[in-house]
């Protein structure tokens, strides 16, 4: 009837008001998120780093560091101003497990430890309760996630970073399921990058991903046995979110000072920076690393 | 892929289900990532009704975000570190086995390997007095040897035995099989094989190389997927049950090149899935 018709009308525009964003929400959403460009000014060209909504890829084999890069960073955005960090919260998703917590305390306690000598497990405790991890076992899991995260991005203002180890970590078992179909093979992860991409848009967050190198030789034996190891192999619309490309490896033994790193592995990152106009900007550095987490050369 | 299915959640009722297939909404991904307002209109339904449904379909299949300080405070009080025997063995890893961790062993044939996992196995069960999950893919593992190395610690019979009932072995020739038995430990074996009063420490499994090198090579994306899947599975169980999971792998330069550049593809996927790693060498 017209009474229970009006009522149901009225009844869904309350929730629609309520679901719809808050005053405070779109703020939050609004509002500058803090610019991470000063991250780590050693990897980036130029005085670059990455800006509001940019995405930087990690790219390398095992055993090239890039872990390792991310807790540097990690620490950086979760430490407290004093200690030189910048008091930023962080999510992490873990994708193949690879998380070393212990790992992880261990930098921090030695970063903060540089800083103050006592009272270091209240500090650690507190900088930890900045970081939100979350692990995902498949990439339907990821897209499901990232949606899920889209509640944490739109009420933590201080959320300013979301790394990702790995990207990479399901391209295996997606490439099996999609069978013969390259479309099909690379849905999955190409609807996580839209999401991503319009979580980018939409919060302005700065996201680091993980992407391990893989080597391919399908030509056939008769071709040259590897082709370019660092050639991108993930779906075109990941590739179009990535603006910095680190390619991180190991330095060739002879190259190494042996005055200073000793038999220490020296590991090298190649940043290539592409800009709106399409020019790129390159750099190299190179670090070690420590107990007390990577240092730079 | 999780299928939408009536009764998965409150409002989710069979008609739903069908008016939702009609539109093309077949998973809980598809539902989850399409525009509300629009499909509770193709599918005559009040939208807060469908918004509640995404809300809880989310929150059952999402990963959930765990606080970096509470996942720390469990991680202290739940890792154990597991001595292998082996004084100069522990030393390498750092005291021992972490639990919550995978340790991988490569190394040629002949180099140790087994033996060295029968030795942690033995140690585990006898000295820890913990309990030892052992997967034999190869056919190499024999009671007869595991009782040798008992009576060189104790030659009590009972002692020796009771050790013996703590490892449970599984033998197994294809990687399906062990996936199988992997997920099966999972989802309750592992607590079924909690005899004794102890509880499953280890699990150690010898040799993924032999049921997957099989799959490896060639234009079949099916091994490196079902490697990946593997090592998932052991890292899951390890995280979430706490034991120290040990693959064993053979090492690259061993065999012909072309076995060889496919178990370098299929290397980065393992290792990158492995925590600590141990090369064995023939005289350690």
């Amino acid at each position: 009837s017209e009474m229970t018709s009006q009522r149901r009308r009225r009844e869904e525009e309350e929730v629609r008001a309520e679901m719809s964003e808050s005053g405070a929400q779109l703020f939050a959403r609004l509002e500058a998120r803090r610019c991470l460009k000063d991250i780590e000014p050693r990897l980036f060209p130029g005085d670059g780093g990455p800006q509001h909504g940019e995405v930087v890829e990690l790219y390398g084999s095992e055993g090239t560091g890039k872990t390792e890069l991310l807790y540097h960073l990690l620490c950086r955005c979760v430490l407290p101003n004093a200690a030189g960090g910048l008091e930023a919260d962080v999510v992490f998703v873990d994708t193949d497990y690879s998380l070393d917590m212990l790992r992880l305390v261990s930098i921090m306690e030695s970063r903060l430890n540089s800083w103050m000598r006592e009272n270091n497990e209240e500090a650690c405790r507190s900088c930890l309760s900045r970081l939100l991890v979350v692990h995902c076992s498949s990439s339907s899991q990821l897209l499901l996630t990232l949606h899920f995260l889209e509640n944490s991005f739109s009420s933590r203002p201080g959320l300013a970073l979301l790394l990702i180890d790995s990207i990479s970590a399901f391209y295996w078992p997606d490439r099996c399921e999609g069978g013969a179909n390259l479309a099909k093979q690379e849905e999955k992860l190409s609807k996580c990058s839209e999401l991503l991409g319009r979580l980018l848009r939409d919060y302005r967050i700065t996201v680091f991903a993980t992407c391990h190198a893989i080597r391919r030789s399908y030509s056939g034996p008769s071709s040259s046995s590897f082709s370019d190891p660092d050639r991108p192999y993930l779906c075109r619309a990941w590739q179009r979110l990535v603006i910095h490309r680190l390619l991180c490896s190991r330095q060739e033994a002879g190259n190494n000072m042996a005055a200073t790193a000793g038999r220490r592995q020296v590991l090298t990152v190649h940043c290539t920076s592409s800009s709106s106009s399409g020019t790129k900007a390159h750099r190299s550095s190179s670090f070690y690393v420590t107990d007390g987490g990577v240092e730079f050369t | 892929m999780v299928l939408l299915r009536d009764g998965m959640c409150p409002g989710l009722d069979e008609g739903l289900v069908r008016g939702l297939r009609a539109a093309d909404i077949k998973t809980v991904e598809d539902l989850v990532s399409s525009d509300m307002e629009e499909l509770a209109q193709r599918c005559s339904v009040s939208y807060k009704a469908l918004f509640a449904i995404r809300r809880v379909l989310l929150a059952q299949h999402a990963a959930f975000p765990v606080s970096g300080a509470d996942l720390y405070e469990e991680l202290l009080s739940s890792t154990a570190i597991l001595s292998t025997g082996n004084p100069s063995l522990d030393k390498l890893l750092d005291s021992g086995l972490y639990t919550g961790e995978i340790t991988e062993l490569s190394g040629g044939p002949g180099s140790g390997k087994s033996q060295v996992c029968f030795g942690v196995a033995v140690h585990i069960s006898h000295q820890l007095k913990q309990n030892v999950i052992y997967v034999d893919t190869t056919g190499g593992l024999t009671a007869g040897r595991l009782l040798q190395m008992l009576q060189a610690e104790t030659s009590n019979a009972e002692e020796q035995m009771e050790a013996l009932q703590r490892i449970r072995v599984f033998r197994l020739f294809d990687v399906f099989s062990l996936l199988d038995c992997l997920y099966g430990l999972c989802g309750g074996g592992l607590q079924r094989a909690s005899v004794g009063g102890g509880s499953v420490k280890a699990v150690i499994v010898d040799s993924v190389s032999a049921v997957i090198a099989p799959l490896l090579g060639g234009k079949q994306n099916e091994g490196m997927s079902l490697m990946s899947q593997v090592a998932g599975v052991l890292k899951t169980m390890a995280k979430d049950f706490n034991v120290a999971a040990l693959p064993l792998l053979i090492k690259e330069e061993f065999d012909l090149k072309w076995w060889s550049r496919s178990k370098e593809e299929g290397g980065g996927a393992a290792a990158a899935a492995s925590g600590k790693r141990k090369r064995d060498e023939t005289d350690s």
